[in-house]
């Protein structure tokens, strides 16, 4: 029942991103209905045909709009005079109308393949961790200082990327490690992240894009002020990709919550269940 | 700063202004064309990783009861609409609406939304409503 299946891929961007949409709205207008819908039933029956909605497949989901901000104010600063980033951050999202990536067959072909699979063989899936840069539900504290910056991960496993601002170079024989040797910049206000020496086992997203060892990933953190961070990543692997691949998300800061503890493995039946197609 | 309000009071809201992404894609382990609804009694709540569950003893027209295992979305996104640890208590009159398994698994379902015996309908954080990135 997969749309890609069925319709052309720029229809797909558009009809998946509304569909989306569609169903969130008729979903909080149902919740907004308060009222106990009916007489509740005492046994398990099957619902009404109506019931069944065609829902996207989420790996070919787009936003079709900006996500709301998060707060405003003055952006903190460390007493060098740089932006602090410190806080805790809600989870990457991508702006509208970002590129696809250009892929080399190769690429192409397996990324439609984990697709067309429901993604059933994501390693998120399986509680390892999402790489560089996996957008997720999950928060991210950062914790800056003079020479590091540190993001505790909250998921998909509880985890953290060391960025190092007190150097410019990367060591030699970095190995494959799934978030990398990274080293922080600034350029101006914004923090320049160049980061390798990637395995090539995690997908940058559900719709199942790989990567190789080559991969060489830039992140651009500009705190734009008290709440909100804009970020421009831009990855580059000759190994999978012809041309350097350029997205552009945001963060907003989480005010309300504090990090959850969250510890994949301690419950995850639902790999025994993940049977794709 | 934590929040005051209790209990879905934002849940609508929130929906607009968090990633609602899944741990895992919905359609690799649920099917959208097998929809199930069924009310019954709470016997437990896993407040687990990655995702929590609930319980719900539910009775055929035979009197036989069965537990159905129901799965919510994940802690952080549960938080964020209103669901606590304790929101679902043994003893519990509810109604799920989800989807079964594809693969067959007896007396199993993604919660996508539970009304409660209060007559409130909440979501249950399910990735049948997410989208992924």
């Amino acid at each position: 029942m997969s749309a890609i299946n069925r319709a052309p891929k720029e229809s797909i961007s558009r009809s998946t991103g509304s569909g989306v949409i569609a169903a969130v709205c008729s979903a909080c207008a149902a919740l907004l209905v308060l009222g106990f819908p009916g007489p509740a039933r005492s046994q398990a029956q099957p619902p009404a045909k109506s019931q069944t909605k065609a829902v996207p497949y989420p790996g070919a989901v787009r936003p079709t709009t900006a996500p709301p901000p998060g707060p405003s104010g003055p952006v903190p600063r460390m007493r060098d005079g740089k932006p602090d980033l410190s806080g805790m951050w809600n989870g990457q999202r991508p702006l509208p109308n970002q590129p696809d990536p250009e892929m080399l067959p190769w690429a192409a072909a397996l990324t439609k393949e984990r697709t067309e699979n429901y993604s059933a063989d994501d390693p998120e899936a399986r509680c390892l961790p999402g790489g560089v840069p996996r957008s997720a539900p999950y928060h991210t504290q950062y914790v800056q200082t003079l020479k590091l910056l540190l993001m505790l991960v909250e998921g998909n496993i509880h985890s953290f990327r060391q960025i190092f601002l007190d150097r410019t170079a990367h060591p030699k024989n970095v190995g494959q490690l799934w978030y990398g040797d990274s080293i922080g910049q600034w350029d101006g206000d914004t923090l320049v992240v160049d980061t390798v020496g990637f395995n090539d086992r995690f997908w940058f997203d559900m719709a199942g894009h790989p990567h190789t060892t080559q991969l060489h990933v830039i992140e651009r953190y500009h705190r734009r002020d008290y709440g909100n961070m804009e970020i421009q990543v831009t990855i580059e692997d000759p190994g999978a990709y012809s041309k350097p691949w350029v997205s552009n998300r945001v963060a907003t800061l989480e005010t309300q919550i504090d990090m959850s503890e969250y510890v994949c493995n301690e419950n995850n039946s639902d790999a025994l269940h993940l049977v794709g197609k | 700063m934590r929040p005051k309000s209790i209990l879905f009071a934002t849940a609508a809201a929130a929906l607009f202004v968090i990633p609602l992404l899944a741990h895992h894609s919905f359609e690799a382990e649920y099917d959208f064309n097998k929809p199930v609804k069924f009310t019954g009694t709470v016997t437990k709540m896993e407040w687990m990783n990655p995702h929590a569950h609930f319980y719900v003893d539910v009775k055929d027209e035979n009197g036989k009861v069965t537990n159905w295992n129901c799965e919510l979305g994940a802690i952080p996104v549960l938080l964020k609409q209103g669901w606590r640890k304790d929101s679902l208590k043994a003893g519990d009159q509810i109604t799920v609406e989800g989807f079964l398994p594809k693969d067959g698994t007896r007396a199993m379902a993604n919660a996508r939304r539970v009304t409660l015996a209060d007559g409130r309908r909440v979501f249950g954080g399910s990735s049948a409503d997410v989208g992924n990135q």
